[in-house]
Formats: structure tokens, sequence, C-alpha cells
């Protein structure tokens, strides 16, 4: 079956999940049209200039479509929440929308077979309040990882505000006690990682790793590693390097992006830390 | 003929999600009756460094009268910048005004997102999206950038 599969923007960060994700897709029997990047923003970013926004918006539909398969898998869930809210309100999309979990988790029978390495890990996965009511996700990832043999998921109930972190980081006495919260919760149940399931929160919780307080995974990385993708997690390695990040990046992949502006735009992403 | 320049049309919203949004304004001014529980149960409203002694129904009050004039008290911006959508004033709501797309629709008023006065500052990234695209360069082959971005 032939989909759309929109990765969405911020998610290029980890090529590895999106690599993972389109090995999933495929192994599950679909074939994915990958979609994203800039040129596919939903338009969610801007809401401070809703004619910008606008803009993005009504010529990502008109991508879409012009991809023209009925069904449009999204990974990011501002993606899939602003295609509900506002795409399907004001513009003409000609597919309908799935989220990436929730087509897991629909298929997790035929996923489980598939998960044959051990990830032995006492894992605590990390949620928000938001954006489970409209795709139940803070269910469907534990019982996605528990079917990874050796992954015993911890019971909790805390949930963090917001939908995801890369909001919550822009109050950042919020986002400090999640994060407290978070490892006081871990260390009460002798965690060995923290599992996020968003993109934008393993990017703001991964430096956790690079600080020596714990593991950090994004879900779709240990589905991955049990399936036994090959692919490498640059960004976490990349945080672990720090102000040395542009020494495990070969020459020629750094050449492309520009030394002048990787020092000046992507390496003080990779040198902050997680507020803790 | 006149070969003169024009100025550019000012750029407008896409008539569907304007029509969308007035709409929505519309009803939400219509059926909150500013009960203020959508204020009561948001986790963020520990973080509204301006609310002082306003109460939720002050901030859910304070809140309509943005979207009714375009602008408002500072305890209600506070709590609409310091909204990041986690959606428990949803089912909170005995009006079912839908209070997550009040809060948005009041930030995208308040940030000067529909064209009027700014009172929440927004910070401009120019890199953000170059930031991305360099990101893609260093982690997909020019082939998957060619037929997966453009």
């Amino acid at each position: 079956m032939k989909i759309t599969f929109w990765y969405g923007c911020n998610v290029l960060r980890h090529g590895d999940i999106i690599h993972a994700c389109i090995d999933v897709l495929r192994l599950l029997g679909y074939d994915p049209s990958p979609a994203g990047g800039p040129d596919f923003c939903c338009g969610s970013t801007k809401d401070s200039n809703a004619v910008a926004a606008d803009g993005m918006a009504s010529r990502t539909v008109e991508r879409l479509n012009k991809r023209g398969n009925d069904t449009v898998v999204a990974w990011c869930p501002s993606c899939h929440l602003q295609s509900a809210e506002f795409h399907e309100k004001g513009y003409e999309p000609k597919y309908g929308m799935q989220y990436f979990m929730e087509l897991l988790y629909e298929k997790r029978e035929q996923l489980r077979p598939l998960l044959r390495h051990e990830v032995p890990m006492r894992v605590f996965v990390h949620r928000h309040m938001g954006f489970h009511d409209m795709v139940p996700v803070n269910d469907m990832a534990p019982a996605l990882l528990s079917m990874i043999p050796g992954i015993e998921v911890v019971e909790d109930n805390y949930r963090g505000p917001g939908y995801m972190c890369a909001h919550l980081a822009t109050v950042p006495a919020a986002m400090t006690r999640l994060v407290r919260e978070t490892e006081a919760r871990m260390r009460r149940a002798k965690a060995d990682a923290l599992v996020t399931l968003y993109h934008q929160c393993q990017r703001e919780l991964v430096g956790l790793e690079a600080q020596g307080v714990t593991q950090v995974f994004n879900y779709m990385q240990l589905i991955a590693r049990s399936m036994g993708l090959p692919y490498e997690d640059e960004y976490k390695a990349w945080k672990k390097a720090g102000p040395e990040a542009a020494r495990a990046i070969d020459e020629a992949r750094l050449q492309k992006v520009g030394i002048q502006f990787f020092d000046r735009a992507v390496l003080p992403e990779l040198i902050k830390k997680t507020p803790r | 003929m006149d070969e003169t320049p024009k100025p550019a049309a000012r750029p407008q919203l896409a008539h569907g999600v304007r029509d969308y949004l007035e709409k929505e304004r519309q009803r939400i001014l219509a059926t909150c009756t500013t009960c203020g529980k959508c204020s009561e149960v948001c986790p963020m409203t520990p973080y509204n460094e301006k609310k002082g002694s306003a109460t939720a129904r002050d901030l859910a009050a304070g809140v309509l009268q943005l979207l009714r004039t375009g602008s408002t008290d500072e305890a209600s911006l506070g709590w609409i910048r310091a909204c990041i959508r986690s959606g428990c004033c949803v089912p909170a709501c005995p009006e079912n005004v839908n209070p997550k797309l009040m809060l948005r629709l009041a930030k995208m008023i308040a940030t000067g997102g529909m064209g009027g006065e700014k009172f929440i500052p927004v910070k401009e990234d120019r890199d953000y999206f170059p930031r991305i695209r360099a990101f893609a360069q260093l982690q997909l082959s020019e082939q998957e950038i060619k037929e997966w971005m453009e």
C-alpha cells in the first residue's frame, strides 16, 4: 500500500529515526513516499505570523495532495495536530491522516516477530498531558516498548505539562521542574533509561545522557535496535562531543553545511545543557 | 503605459482559515461564561509571572476581552503566554468551548499574528529553517534530500 510518510521538520536532527521509520513501514508492507523539511512545514511554528503560517500550510497541503496517496502518516505530533485543527478546516487535503505510532500500534502483531534482539533495560517513559486526547500515545508507547524482548517498562503516572518539551522549554522554570520530577521518579524506580515519544523531547532531554545523568532514547531507536537496524544516533554523539562536535563529523559533510554556519547556528544547540 | 512599479498587495490569509478562525472567535465569545474552570485546571498557571491576585474567572474574562477587543490585562497575557497546549482545559470546560483553541487564538492575536498590536514578544530565529536544512545535509544523502524535501 502506497502512503506518504510526512516526517516533519525538526526530526531532521535525527536521521536515524527517519530512516528507521521508513524501514519499519516497508517491513510492515507499506510503500512509503517520505516527505518533510521546511518546504513541507505544517505552519504551526508561525502562529505569530498567521499570513506566513497560512502560506506554509496551504503550500504543504498542496504538495501532500500532489503525492497522490490516500493516506498521510505523520511522525510529528505538531504536524498531526495542525492537520486536524487547521488544514482540514481551511484547506482541501485529499488524503486522510494517521499518526505513525497509531499505525505501529494497529500493526503490532505484524511488528512483534520483527523485534528479535534483546534490549535488556528498565525504562521510564517520558509522557506529556497533551496530544494523548487525540492519539492515546501514553498507552500505546509502553505497549509497543513492552513487546521488545528484555525491556521492562516502569509503571508511573507522571505526565508533564504541554504536549512536548519544545514548548515547555520556552518556560524554563516548568522545564526544570519536569526534569527534576522525572529524575526523582527514575531514581525511585531504578530505571536504566529515559524513553521519549517525540523528537522534540529527545532533543531537549538527550542532554541528560551527555551530562551523565541517564541514558536517553526515543522509542523508535529502541524498536530499531531490537529489529537489528543499523542506524547510529549521531545527534546524541554530537551532544556528547559538545564543543568538539565538529570533530565528530567528517570534513565532507561539514563542508556542505559550512563551518561558520555550523559554529553560529548548530553548535550552540549541541552544547546546550538540559536544565535540572 | 504606466510602468511605475506598484506596491505588492498585502498577503491575506486563505479564506478557509480566516473564515474558520473568525467563526471560532465568534463561537467562543458567544459560548464562554468565564467560569474559569479552564484556568483552574491549567498546569501552567503557576508559571504565570503576571498573575498577581487575578482569579481563574478574571483570567478567562481577560482572554475573552482580548478576543473581543484585541487587548487585555497583564495577568491574562501572562496566562496566554504560558499556555503550551496541555489540553487539560478541554474536558474541564462545562460549555464545550475548547479553551485550548481559545488560548491558541488568543496567543495568535497577542503576538501580533493576526496583524494587530503585539503584546507578547516573539523571539525571532533567522536560522530556524536553515538549521533544519543543515541537519538534513549532515544526515541525509543528496538523493534523499532531493526526493524527500523538494
